[in-house]
């Protein structure tokens, strides 16, 4: 039981925030709360053993992969809850919703805990509701801005067809196998005859869950709710939905659609090959950087989609260790962006001599982008290799050409941002950006990190080996 | 410490990438406005390097060359023999390993990029618009290249190479001259886009050969079948020749190479461009030798393509870099030439080839560098009688233009004519007629040569500014001297690394022919 503490820190978190902030609690000390908390919660899941595999009342479970992304969660939180600082303490009005902000913050963070602890298809959807719905709310946070109205009306409607679809799917699913538990559906699979009945079910839930990753041809809700949304916001949903959703159907094709799965490549291929591409096209033409943001993020899910068609012993570390290379540059990348827009619109233009102006963060953006493009030494590169690597060991050595060839194609755009920051020539009096030491100090953390996770083992080894432990 | 006593072959080849790193973080660190400072710690840090590699190929020569005599043994297999080597884990989820070492090739590749890049830092003494970032991203440049050479797993290999880019192209599109921006980001996607094939082809390689590793000399020795060789080998040697320049993928070449600042034109066409005919050779021809033998052939016929047609497009050309990027684009036509006739001959030509280019290629694009920054054009028309005006300058021009026609004495005659000779070994009809061919090119190779040598330096001076012109002072002859020795040593004596070389090139060549 005692196994259980984090998850349950984080409800009481959640709902602390939310109760404390009812009896007047200034928002600053909940924000202080907020952090210190995740990231004592953050160091507790790492205290937890490797290797345990535990089920409770066969809906719940607490297994390896689900260690390794809890901890994934906790810490995309954790940024995100630093992220913003800068965006709500520079204004009262703003402040006063800042607990409100948290708490829906924290939800999601469960919710998407709830997606990695399932053991049974109700759980599942529970918890993938759970990682959705508050996000809605998030997106429309600058209420009286048409932009973040429009994207939050285009997420909810969006959003709330592709919920209908996985639910049609996964009924469909029960309705073929007579039962929600992952285990009773595994067998029923290797079993049974496949019908069109399954396969409806079956293209329906990733049908269903490709509008979460926005793969195409449900990726067109993402520019404008990116864009929409204000900064945190698109960090958050770029990186923790976005997992949530790989994650989902990691666990859906590693568990109950194991004896399947070889039938869904070519499916999955196709998407993530269309998705990539679409994704790198779209990136080429955009000059605002929240829009290229969510172009990049839909390339990014089709390389990661490689890696679901290989064997569970390879996809699953490269997964999860591209998961965190994905959060150290997409964070360290809306950190610059933040930083960017408290005094200069966002967009490609702004970024014109910033290299020479600050050279520090013009580093931390040259980090950041060829981690993004997957370039070494950072991070960015041997992600790409394992997930690359997961679908050569399942033989696809044609469409490894194709992935690295488009992120060829990706490169060109990260290199136009580049660009604008190292190659253009600024104005000759640059208007000064407000850079305060704590912009200082994650930033340089999370650089140190796309770095370090290139180059030195420790995190690509731990994941590993803690996806080797045990039963 | 007893400096004798520094355990150099455990750690000298970790160093020479280390060295490199440390100078760019050291200038990285120093205030940006020290410009003297910032390129005194760039030429201590290469000069550093440049004298533990000077160690490390003496101690390599006396270490191999006993091998050779005692244990020879050791290298009439099909597998690699490395020295200094060194074998420890990395990424233990693909099972990467840090497996370092060198062979003849690999050892000598380093000095020569140890040498180009000393004299490349004080050819960029010049620079003074941002000199901070120039010499860090120089500095990650050549700890990248370094990596490769020493790299025997084939992902570091991969992965240090991929380094190397990375700062390429903003020390073009910021430092660069001309069309800077356009160059650099054609460069750059020309030789990712390479890359991203040959990384599929490093991962075809180590999933189907079944054996978890990235050893170079383990998926040598592993028999693939050849249906597969067939396929990955035109991928991988696709990737490596877009790197060597190879038609029709070289146009990143004379418009990169133009573009570029004089010492990243020194270090990409010295050393980074050998890599093609490294990677070829080491990696492509080693692996995966039943491809090599069904599709050189055909790839001869793009071969031929650079080294005939390279010499005749520098004969038109009036600006001087791309007159020495054209060369260039023919002079490794020429490496890949010897790799594909597939004879002993052919390869230690091409291998000769390698080294012989980097110091000839190292050489021009310093000695344009310095004339440019003084003429302030590049166009030879322009020009003229400068000889009277810098005569160090120009007599050294002239050499270096003997050597890239192949004048006996020095190093280009003896890497040529050994590539010839193993070309006229292959008597298959295609091979026949492509050496020929390739032969013929000499002439236009001298045409282009000499007339730009003649336009430039001879005659009346055509613009009256240039009277006024001085010639090199002490600095910028450091490089020009330290290369012209390594054209005339290698000219003059090449038996020591011809035979040295035999230690590396000969696993390979059994690997080929088994």
């Amino acid at each position: 039981m005692s196994l259980l503490v984090p998850d349950f820190l984080i409800l009481i978190l959640a709902f602390g925030i939310f109760a404390l902030d009812l009896l007047k609690v200034p928002a600053k000390v909940l924000w202080n709360v907020a952090w210190l908390s995740l990231t004592g919660i953050f160091v507790l899941l790492n205290t937890l053993p490797a290797g345990m595999s535990h089920e409770w009342m066969g809906a719940w479970e607490l297994n390896n992969l689900g260690l390794l992304l809890r901890e994934f969660f906790v810490f995309s939180a954790l940024v995100v809850t630093l992220l913003t600082r800068r965006y709500f303490f520079a204004n009262n009005a703003q402040l006063k919703r800042l607990p409100e902000f948290l708490f829906a913050l924290l939800v999601v963070t469960f919710g998407s805990i709830v997606v990695v602890s399932a053991k049974e298809l109700l759980t599942l959807f529970v918890g993938l509701e759970l990682a959705t719905i508050p996000l809605y709310f998030l997106v429309a946070w600058n209420k009286r801005c048409s932009l973040s109205a429009e994207a939050s009306t285009k997420y909810i409607l969006i959003g709330s067809a592709s919920t209908a679809m996985m639910l049609f799917g996964l009924s469909y699913l029960y309705g073929f196998t007579g039962s929600l538990n992952f285990d009773v559906i595994k067998s029923q699979l290797s079993t049974q005859p496949l019908d069109n009945l399954f396969w409806t079910s079956a293209i329906f839930i990733i049908v269903g869950i490709g509008f979460k990753l926005a793969l195409f041809p449900f990726h067109a809700w993402a520019p404008d709710v990116y864009e929409g949304a204000p900064t945190p916001v698109t960090a958050f949903l770029s990186v923790s939905s976005k997992a949530t959703a790989i994650a989902f159907l990691t666990i859906l094709l590693y568990g109950p659609l194991a004896p399947i799965h070889k039938d869904l490549d070519f499916l999955l291929l196709l998407l993530a090959a269309v998705t990539m591409l679409v994704g790198n096209l779209g990136a080429l033409r955009q000059s605002r950087l929240k829009r290229f943001m969510a172009w990049s993020s839909i390339a990014q899910a089709g390389y990661i989609l490689t890696a679901l068609v290989g064997p569970a012993n390879i996809a699953k570390p490269a997964i999860v260790f591209y998961l965190f290379v994905y959060a150290f540059s997409n964070y360290l990348m809306f950190w610059i962006i933040s930083i960017l827009e408290s005094t200069r619109p966002t967009t490609f233009s702004s970024l014109q001599g910033l290299a020479k102006q600050y050279p520090a963060l013009g580093a931390a953006l040259a980090v950041t982008l060829f981690s993004l493009a997957g370039i070494p030494p950072v991070a960015g590169f041997i992600g790409k290799l394992f997930l690359f690597g997961s679908a050569a060991n399942a033989g696809y050595y044609v469409f490894i050409i194709y992935a690295a060839l488009n992120s060829t194609i990706s490169l060109y755009y990260y290199l136009q941002v580049m660009r604008a920051a190292y190659v253009t020539p600024g104005s000759e009096n640059p208007q000064a950006l407000a850079i305060t030491g704590f912009d200082k100090g994650v930033s340089l953390i999370l650089t140190l990190l796309v770095l370090l996770a290139g180059f030195a083992p420790w995190l690509s080894n731990n994941i590993h080996t803690i996806l080797q432990t045990g039963p | 410490m007893n400096l004798a006593s520094f355990p150099i072959e455990s750690y000298g080849l970790t160093l020479m990438w280390v060295i490199p790193l440390l100078t760019s973080l050291i200038t990285f660190a120093v205030p940006a406005r020290n410009h003297k400072r910032i390129k005194i710690i760039s030429a201590v840090g290469a000069g550093l390097n440049f004298a533990l590699i000077i160690g490390l190929t003496v101690r390599f020569v006396q270490v191999a060359g006993l091998a050779q005599i005692n244990t020879p043994e050791l290298f009439s297999g099909q597998s690699a023999h490395l020295f200094f080597a060194m074998n420890v884990p990395w990424f233990s989820t693909l099972n990467i390993n840090y497996n370092i070492g060198v062979d003849a090739l690999s050892m000598l590749m380093s000095l020569l990029t140890g040498l180009i890049i000393f004299a490349g830092v004080f050819a960029s003494w010049e620079i003074e618009n941002q000199a901070k970032e120039f010499f860090t991203l120089l500095n990650i440049l050549v700890s990248g290249v370094f990596g490769v050479f020493i790299s025997y797993d084939i992902f570091s290999f991969f992965l240090f190479y991929e380094v190397a880019v990375l700062p390429m192209y903003l020390l073009i599109a910021v430092w660069g001259t001309g069309r800077k921006e356009y160059s650099a980001m054609k460069l750059t996607l020309m030789l990712v886009g390479g890359s991203a094939l040959i990384m599929a082809g490093i991962l075809a390689l180590y999933f189907e050969s079944g054996l978890s590793t990235f050893d170079l000399n383990a998926l040598a020795a592993h028999p693939f079948a050849a249906s597969f060789q067939n396929w990955v080998f035109p991928v991988m040697f696709v990737g490596f020749a877009i790197l060597g320049a190879m038609f029709p993928f070289h146009t990143w070449s004379p418009d990169g190479h133009a573009a570029a600042p004089t010492a990243v034109s020194m270090l990409h066409a010295g050393v980074l461009m050998k890599l093609g005919g490294y990677g070829c050779l080491r990696v492509a021809m080693y692996a995966l030798p039943e491809g090599a033998k069904l599709w050189m052939p055909y790839f001869m016929v793009l071969i031929i393509y650079n080294v005939a047609f390279g010499a005749f497009i520098a004969v038109r050309q009036k600006d001087l870099k791309y007159i020495t990027a054209y060369s260039s684009v023919s002079h490794l036509g020429l490496v890949l030439l010897g790799l594909g006739v597939l004879t002993y001959t052919g390869l230690k030509g091409s291998a000769l080839q390698m080294i012989s280019h980097g110091l000839l290629t190292a050489l021009f694009f310093c000695l344009i560098g310095m004339i440019y920054g003084r003429t302030k054009t590049r166009n030879i028309d322009e020009m003229g009688g400068l000889l009277k005006v810098m005569p160090f300058l120009g007599v050294a021009f002239m050499i270096a233009g003997f050597a890239g026609l192949g004048l006996p004495g020095l190093s280009g005659f003896v890497a040529e004519v050994t590539i010839f000779l193993g070309a006229f070994q292959n008597d298959s009809i295609i091979m026949r007629i492509s050496t020929v061919l390739a032969i013929l090119s000499i002439t236009a190779t001298a045409v282009y040569v000499i007339r730009s040598a003649n336009r430039m330096l001879s005659g009346p001076i055509q613009i009256p500014a240039h009277a006024q012109l001085t010639d090199a002072n002490w600095i910028e002859r450091i490089p020009v001297i330290l290369l012209l020795i390594g054209l005339f040593g290698m000219g003059l004596m090449p038996r020591w690394i011809s035979n040295i070389l035999d230690t590396s090139l000969n696993p390979i060549f059994n690997n080929l022919m088994r």
